[in-house]
């Protein structure tokens, strides 16, 4: 299996542009960091796609963007990238981190038994928040960029030489501190920020070999 | 008889949490803020409302939400977790 990561960009609705745009600062960490990265974008996140280019690149990390389910991560248009039963034994021996809803309920439980990798997601749907004013131009929506700078630090983290215990840990911390700050700031709009960070907090878990590095 | 109480109290019960939840969501919420969950979308304010009203998935999912940060509040956990990054 190879040092290098491949990741999926979606981009066909206002949730997967959000996705795929803020992933931006996880491919700089991997140039930076001198870790080979294939990027998966747009039409191109499809089922066979996915599975050849794990086939064919052997990548020790996967990063999906998209939506999901206990069962499934999708793609483009919402074709299922990663089923439960199905083809879930192309995560196994992988660190996999999930930007889904839901998928670490059963598929990411899944695809860690017996055997060496790890899967960290959400065992309910990621949620965060988007300033309108900012919809044309995301990467300058300052609320947005609270729950992707936050959520960032698992795979960032991994990149840097963590383990997978240690990056979620990270993450996990930093949503409490952007919770703490948020409600210090006593704006109209930062207790419901505080409210969908406790929501990402509470239901971001890493399951598997929690120690793995990449 | 009490069973039709019990359950009508139930009903009371549910429209009161919703109500609750609606009542924060508008005092907390600018209008120009949108949630995104899944494959909901991103939602506006009146969106958000009206999927709590339907009672589908996505407004239980929203009230959840919600009840998870007053019951942290409540129990101290919130308060717990916040202190321990300090």
């Amino acid at each position: 299996m190879k040092k290098s990561v491949l990741i999926t960009l979606p981009n066909f609705d206002d949730v997967t542009t959000y996705l795929s745009i803020f992933s931006k600062e996880i491919i700089l960490n991997c140039q930076k960091n001198q870790i080979k990265i294939k990027c998966l974008e747009k039409e191109k996140v499809t089922s066979i796609n996915t599975t050849n280019i794990i086939k064919k690149l052997d990548c020790k990390m996967i990063i999906f963007n998209g939506h999901g389910s206990p069962k499934s991560i999708r793609g483009h248009k919402n074709e299922k990238l990663i089923s439960l039963g199905e083809n879930d034994y192309l995560l196994n021996n992988r660190i996999t981190y999930a930007r889904s809803c839901w998928a670490l309920l059963e598929l990411g439980k899944k695809c860690v038994e017996g055997n060496k990798g790890c899967f960290i997601g959400y065992k309910i749907p990621f949620m965060f928040i988007i300033d309108n004013t900012r919809i044309t131009n995301p990467i300058k929506d300052n609320i947005a960029k609270i729950f992707f700078d936050t959520s960032n630090l698992v795979p960032i983290g991994l990149i840097k030489g963590h383990t997978a215990k240690e990056s979620n840990e990270n993450s996990k911390r930093s949503m409490l501190k952007a919770i703490n700050k948020a409600l210090t700031n006593n704006d109209k709009d930062s207790h419901a920020i505080a409210q969908i960070l406790w929501n990402n907090y509470i239901s971001q878990g890493v399951v598997g070999d929690a120690n793995e590095q990449l | 008889m009490k069973g039709e109480k019990d359950s009508k109290q139930k009903i009371e019960l549910d429209d009161d949490i919703k109500q609750l939840v609606i009542t924060r969501i508008e005092a907390q919420m600018s209008p120009h803020l949108r949630l995104s969950i899944g494959e909901g979308g991103s939602l506006g304010i009146n969106e958000m409302i009206k999927h709590i009203k339907d009672e589908d998935q996505i407004g239980k999912q929203i009230i959840t939400s919600h009840l998870e940060f007053i019951k942290a509040q409540a129990s101290g956990a919130l308060i717990s977790a916040l202190n321990s990054v300090e």
